[in-house]
């Protein structure tokens, strides 16, 4: 078993690794690039939609998805009374709106799997919309209502995980720069070397997790890792009350009302390499949206704007594991538009494998080696 | 050797195109791998649901900003629709949001199988193609109605190979073989194809061209999946027009006798030195 760890990354999936692996007792260190808080948390509207988000099947992403949203209360509530940090956390269901007729048949499908699986999901009608959502345009016809969804202010979640992580005793390093080495070591474990740390650092377990820069590992694990930035840009409005009550979802948009009367409008996705500055492109599209489906939001200008880069996948699913032939590294990260919903899953199976625990979950599909084929 | 200059394009409503590979843009894990399987697809059609796009500005929409550099011909299709007006309605809305005249009708009946409404696939293919719209069928893998539909204006007919998204395959060739032989449109086959070995099979058969999504957006790596769907549907057409041997029950020696080295060992009975 390790007992000494090094994190790499200081994003949602890391600092919620390290919480996680301080608590099991071992000896964390936690060593970010840049800033703690990450690329794509920061930005992300924190929502916890395991069902909106998967509307297809229960394939194995939803399971993880699934198990994570049951771990999210105690997990909130533990990382809250540590630190005293309310991450804001609003269990106000979701529903999912829809303006023409064609969608009502897929949704029978989809209700049934999400039923299965506890959802309580429900098919309301036009009338029953207007009620849940006032302010909603008429052209809404019908809309799915999730009433298990929630979600958190996600740059408070990283604020209070950073907080928790230094309450731990774990050591965190912040602005380390680049990587510019990573190599198994011939005494076991693994070493790093960083632009802006004056030696290589060494432990019995190194973790990855480095969301949208994780591809640059491949040269040192010998791994295909086809993770890319996708940049998600995200807006927001002035709200005088809560003027939408429930995530809503559309084809197009999300709108999410945060507690500190700020009602959030994502994502344009776009692919822009590591560039993190929105257009006006992306954000009036946004703008257009929003008042296409809240008409009271036509007139209301955008207070603030920002992008983040989340980390797609070839498949859509994260690479969590260890890496054969690789006994001191394993990988935990491509978490996409779900790394906050995933980040309580994701620690708990990063802390069974460093404890060579067993691990309850079938990691099979998300395994880190699973784009190279050899032979 | 090149073969002859016959140009062997797929031409579907006065339309030549680049390619048999018709591309579905659903289910993608993100903007990047559909832009790049797009590519690697070569394809020049690529169809949609009209539900899921932003009708008011198409240049706004989540899927379509992403695709919006390459010269593409749109085929939205109707999914979700149950009847012939509802096909119809959406249709309309397509065309009038500046998506083309190209349609793809997709009735269904039953939400588990998203089998097609055979009658009203009929009836709303019937309406549209006398509305000037070049209409695309996706139809069950009946050649009566096949036939019926190319009579009622279709400028394809597109059977599917098994239910959408199944993977299933071809589940019905002998059926697929009568609507290739009788069709006077292009057949392209249309759902439930699972791997390239089934698009193969079907340009075998003698289908104009593949319709694919799910194979190719649920793959471990959409982009190879969608190279390798390019190549297999290229290779089945071309296997089609080399012509394939006809089966036999048992082995015939691919090298004859006479010419075999062994052969040619052995004292000669004819010919020689004199």
């Amino acid at each position: 078993m390790a007992s000494t760890i090094i994190i790499l990354g200081g994003g949602i999936i890391g600092l919620s690794c390290a919480y996680e692996a301080a608590k099991r007792g071992l000896k964390v260190s936690i060593i970010e690039p840049g800033a703690f808080g990450g690329q794509a948390s920061g930005a992300a509207a924190g929502m916890l939609a395991p069902f909106s988000e998967n509307t297809e099947q229960p394939d194995h992403f939803f399971q993880l998805c699934y198990s994570s949203l049951n771990l999210f209360p105690a997990w909130i509530s533990e990382i809250e009374s540590i630190t005293g940090i309310s991450t804001e956390w609003v269990q106000s269901g979701s529903i999912h709106v829809f303006q023409h007729e064609a969608d009502l048949l897929p949704i029978q499908s989809r209700l049934q799997w999400h039923n299965e699986w506890g959802a309580r999901s429900e098919l309301v009608s036009q009338a029953q919309l207007r009620k849940l959502e006032p302010h909603i345009t008429e052209d809404a016809i019908a809309g799915i209502y999730t009433p298990g969804e929630s979600h958190v202010f996600a740059p408070k979640l990283a604020i209070a995980l950073e907080a928790a992580c230094s309450k731990l005793g774990i050591e965190m390093i912040s602005q380390a720069g680049q990587l510019e080495d990573l190599k198994p070591s011939a005494v076991g474990g693994a070493s790093i070397r960083m632009q802006n740390m004056r030696k290589a650092r060494h432990a019995d377990q190194v973790v990855i997790c480095s969301g949208a820069w994780a591809s640059q590992f491949e040269q040192y694990l010998g791994l295909s890792i086809p993770i890319h930035p996708i940049r998600g840009q995200i807006c927001s409005y002035e709200m005088q009350e809560i003027e939408i009550r429930h995530i809503v979802f559309s084809s197009q948009a999300y709108w999410v009302g945060k507690k500190n009367d700020r009602l959030v409008c994502g994502a344009s996705e776009d692919v822009a390499g590591f560039d993190t500055t929105t257009t006006e492109r992306g954000i009036q599209r946004l703008v257009r949206s929003s008042a296409e489906w809240f008409p009271f939001l036509q007139d209301r200008a955008v207070a603030h704007q920002w992008a983040g880069l989340r980390p797609a996948t070839r498949d859509g699913m994260p690479l969590i594991g260890t890496i054969s032939g690789m006994p001191g590294i394993m990988m935990a990260a491509g978490h996409y538009r779900n790394g906050i919903l995933l980040s309580p899953i994701t620690a708990k199976l990063i802390g069974d494998l460093l404890e060579d625990k067993a691990v309850r979950l079938s990691l099979g599909a998300f395994a880190p080696s699973r784009f190279t084929v050899c032979l | 050797m090149s073969t002859s200059s016959f140009d062997d394009r797929l031409v579907i409503g006065g339309k030549r195109l680049r390619s048999r590979f018709l591309f579905g843009t659903g289910r993608f894990p993100s903007p990047a791998v559909l832009q790049q399987a797009l590519s690697a697809a070569e394809a020049e059609v690529i169809t949609f649901a009209v539900r899921r796009v932003s009708l008011e500005r198409v240049e706004d929409d989540s899927l379509l900003q992403h695709v919006l550099d390459k010269e593409l011909i749109y085929l939205p299709n109707t999914s979700g629709a149950r009847t012939a007006e509802e096909a119809v309605r959406i249709a309309k809305l397509a065309r009038g949001a500046g998506l083309g005249n190209w349609v793809k009708v997709e009735i269904s009946a039953n939400a588990r199988t998203l089998l097609p409404d055979p009658i009203e696939t009929l009836k709303a293919t019937d309406m549209l193609a006398n509305d000037g719209f070049v209409v695309l069928p996706y139809t069950s893998d009946d050649p009566i109605l096949c036939s019926k539909l190319e009579q009622a204006g279709a400028a394809a007919v597109m059977p599917g190979g098994s239910p959408i998204g199944s993977g299933l395959g071809l589940l019905n060739p002998y059926h697929l073989g009568l609507i290739i032989e009788e069709a006077k449109v292009p057949v392209i086959i249309d759902a439930g194809i699972g791997s390239p070995k089934d698009a193969a099979e079907a340009m075998e058969l003698g289908a104009s061209g593949v319709l694919a999504n799910t194979p190719v957006a649920k793959a471990l790596d959409p982009i190879l999946m969608a190279q390798a769907f390019r190549m297999a549907i290229e290779a089945g057409r071309m296997a089609r027009l080399a012509g394939r041997i006809p089966k036999k029950r048992y082995a015939s020696a691919s090298s004859e006798e006479q010419g075999s080295l062994f052969g040619a060992a052995r004292p000669s009975t004819a010919g020689g030195q004199d």
